[in-house]
């Protein structure tokens, strides 16, 4: 069975561990969710899945095979894509442009991956925004975007780095279809950083809990939802927009 | 659902991909149109040249359309790549000593660079043979340096093609018996028509929109724009700047063998530091970002020159002759310069190209 993992990752920036001993697995077709609070590691680990951080220790595999030495541009063409946080379009270009670019780094022709963008913006239902200049695309449409060009050349995996900050509730619960559909229909692994509690407690199949560079728990929703670890993990942070949240979802 | 084989979508079958493909030439904003104004702008002012028929003006013209191809090279890479090289000018000292070593009548070169390997003492070649082997000289040279500069960013990058720079010149001055140090090289064929001049320009217009357009500048103008997103799009960010980096050596280097034919006289210095500022100065006027900007920076700041040139060389007024101080060209292009940058930061034309369809930009 095909799967992504981190294996005993931790990370030291000038002594200061980032992540320590942390283990992570994403198949295809499931749904994973990444929550803590504030400076838990959570980007830190995504950079490292990515090639963007080199472990201090530990290593990232893909089906078995060690990724660890690879660059971003290398980890992305074995199929494992990101988003970041805050979009990071390529805000001179226009939309089509923007999924574009990630077709012709796979190595396709140009008018193949525009054929093929032309298809994605359709599939994520954002088609009349193809000639828009990234950088005049209000918030939720830029997260789309992002989304969609995270996805040219079909990745095995997906890693979404807070897609849903700064949404309406309205607009979290699109974004939460769309990544159904992601997992569901085009079997892609989904990695999923979110502060949104409830989003990833509705969304995902399996959640870790991050504080302080360690995992203190993981499980599915339920489990994640009854634990007093995570708790008191966000405690004195965003104790009360948390309880708000699984409320919520009770 | 099995893992292994994910459900293919039917929205993103090739039938519907197929059905989507684009025309050829109307990729990204960036039209063949462009090319094409550019040349025929180019071509209107060597005709009204061949028209006025006076020497020294077709000598400015042919200046002119040297700059053009010297521009248009710096373009193709710190255009697209956003990485400020000042070491491109060093390809165009290589490519103009190749064209002096292999155009220079024999018996003159066993006088004066009695170094040279004795094929290369023994060549005579054509004028266009010796640019031709000028550009794949330059272009081997920008290889082997591009592999180790490309890996480094920002103002490192660009220090180290000073350095470049600062290398070329200081082997080329200091080489006696293969380049003939400091002291000029005389001797190389001039070639006085402005056609074959005009046609390098041409075909280096084009060389330039054909990389824009491909995956290789597209792919550099993503990476300029936004890195950090361009290499989780796969992109090898190295890769595509060296090769726009070769592609813009050669056309630096065959730019140097036509500036060395169009004057018969080469020395280490007309390749240096005062053609780096000219030719850069062309190129952020016009806007970095433009094909466009490249051609009319040259086109617009050439005329401002010999505006000036003009001025210092003194005007009849009335019984007397009025002349503006020497260097003041150099200072009010300085002045210009600031002026159209302090309007225009992304310069005259920025990332737009010129077409007939208005709102074109990317």
């Amino acid at each position: 069975m095909s799967y992504l993992s981190a294996e005993d990752v931790s990370v030291a920036f000038a002594g200061l561990k980032a992540l320590s001993s942390v283990n992570l697995k994403i198949t295809p077709g499931h749904i994973s969710g990444l929550i803590g609070p504030n400076g838990a590691g959570k980007t830190t680990l995504v950079n490292v899945l990515t090639g963007f951080q080199a472990p201090t220790s530990g290593a990232v595999t893909l089906d078995g095979q060690p990724l660890t030495n690879l660059k971003p541009h290398q980890v992305r063409r074995r199929g494992i894509a990101r988003t970041f946080q805050g979009g990071r379009l390529f805000r001179d270009l226009p939309v089509i442009d923007n999924l574009e670019v990630t077709g012709v780094g796979l190595g396709m022709s140009r008018r193949a991956a525009i054929a093929e963008a032309e298809a994605m913006l359709d599939w994520i239902g954002i088609a009349p925004l193809k000639n828009r200049i990234a950088g005049t695309l209000p918030y939720t449409d830029e997260r789309r975007v992002a989304i969609g060009r995270a996805l040219m050349g079909r990745p095995a995996y997906i890693l979404l780095d807070e897609p849903a900050a700064g949404m309406s509730a309205p607009e979290a619960s699109d974004l939460s279809d769309l990544v159904r559909r992601i997992a569901k229909s085009l079997g892609i692994g989904v990695l999923i950083i979110e502060h949104n509690v409830g989003l990833v407690l509705g969304l995902c199949d399996h959640i870790v809990v991050l504080d302080s560079g360690a995992v203190i728990e993981e499980g599915d929703p339920a489990a994640i939802r009854d634990s007093e670890k995570v708790r008191h993990a966000y405690m004195g942070t965003a104790a009360d927009t948390v309880r708000a949240n699984l409320e919520v979802m009770a | 659902m099995s893992t292994s084989s994910p459900v293919i979508d039917p929205i993103l079958s090739a039938e519907a991909i197929a059905a989507r493909k684009p025309g050829p030439f109307s990729l990204a904003g960036k039209s063949i149109v462009t090319p094409i104004l550019l040349t025929l702008i180019l071509l209107a002012i060597a005709i009204v040249t061949v028209m006025i028929g006076s020497k020294p003006f077709n000598q400015v013209i042919i200046d002119l359309f040297v700059r053009v191809i010297l521009v248009v090279g710096l373009y193709v890479f710190i255009g697209n790549s956003g990485v400020m090289s000042f070491g491109q000018i060093g390809f165009t000292c290589l490519g103009a000593y190749v064209a002096a070593w292999l155009t220079i009548n024999p018996m003159m070169k066993k006088m004066s660079l009695p170094g040279l390997p004795d094929f290369i003492l023994k060549a005579k070649m054509e004028y266009w043979q010796a640019a031709l082997l000028a550009a794949l000289f330059a272009g081997v040279a920008a290889l082997f340096f591009g592999r180790v500069l490309m890996r480094l960013s920002g103002i490192a990058a660009s220090i180290a093609t000073f350095a470049m720079l600062a290398m070329i010149n200081t082997i080329y001055s200091n080489w006696d018996r293969v380049t003939g140090a400091t002291s000029s090289v005389v001797g190389i064929p001039i070639v006085r028509s402005i056609w074959p001049y005009f046609t390098v320009a041409a075909i280096v217009i084009f060389i330039a929109w054909l990389h824009a357009i491909s995956r290789a500048g597209l792919a550099l103008r993503a990476a300029r724009d936004e890195p950090t997103a361009a290499a989780a799009s796969g992109i090898d960010i190295p890769k595509e700047r060296l090769v726009a980096f070769v592609i813009s050596g050669a056309i630096m280097g065959v730019g140097g063998a036509l500036t060395a034919h169009s004057i018969g006289v080469v020395t280490p210095d007309n390749f240096y530091l005062s053609l780096t500022f000219v030719t850069l100065s062309m190129l952020v006027v016009g806007g970095m970002g433009s094909l466009t900007g490249s051609v009319l920076g040259v086109v617009i700041l050439s005329a401002l020159i010999q505006g000036l040139r003009f001025l210092e060389a003194g005007v009849p007024v009335g019984g007397s002759m009025l002349a503006l101080p020497k260097g003041l060209q150099e200072i009010a292009l300085g002045i210009i310069m600031i002026v159209i940058l302090a309007l225009r930061p992304s310069g005259l034309f920025g990332n737009r190209e010129l077409t007939l369809n208005r709102n074109r930009s990317e």
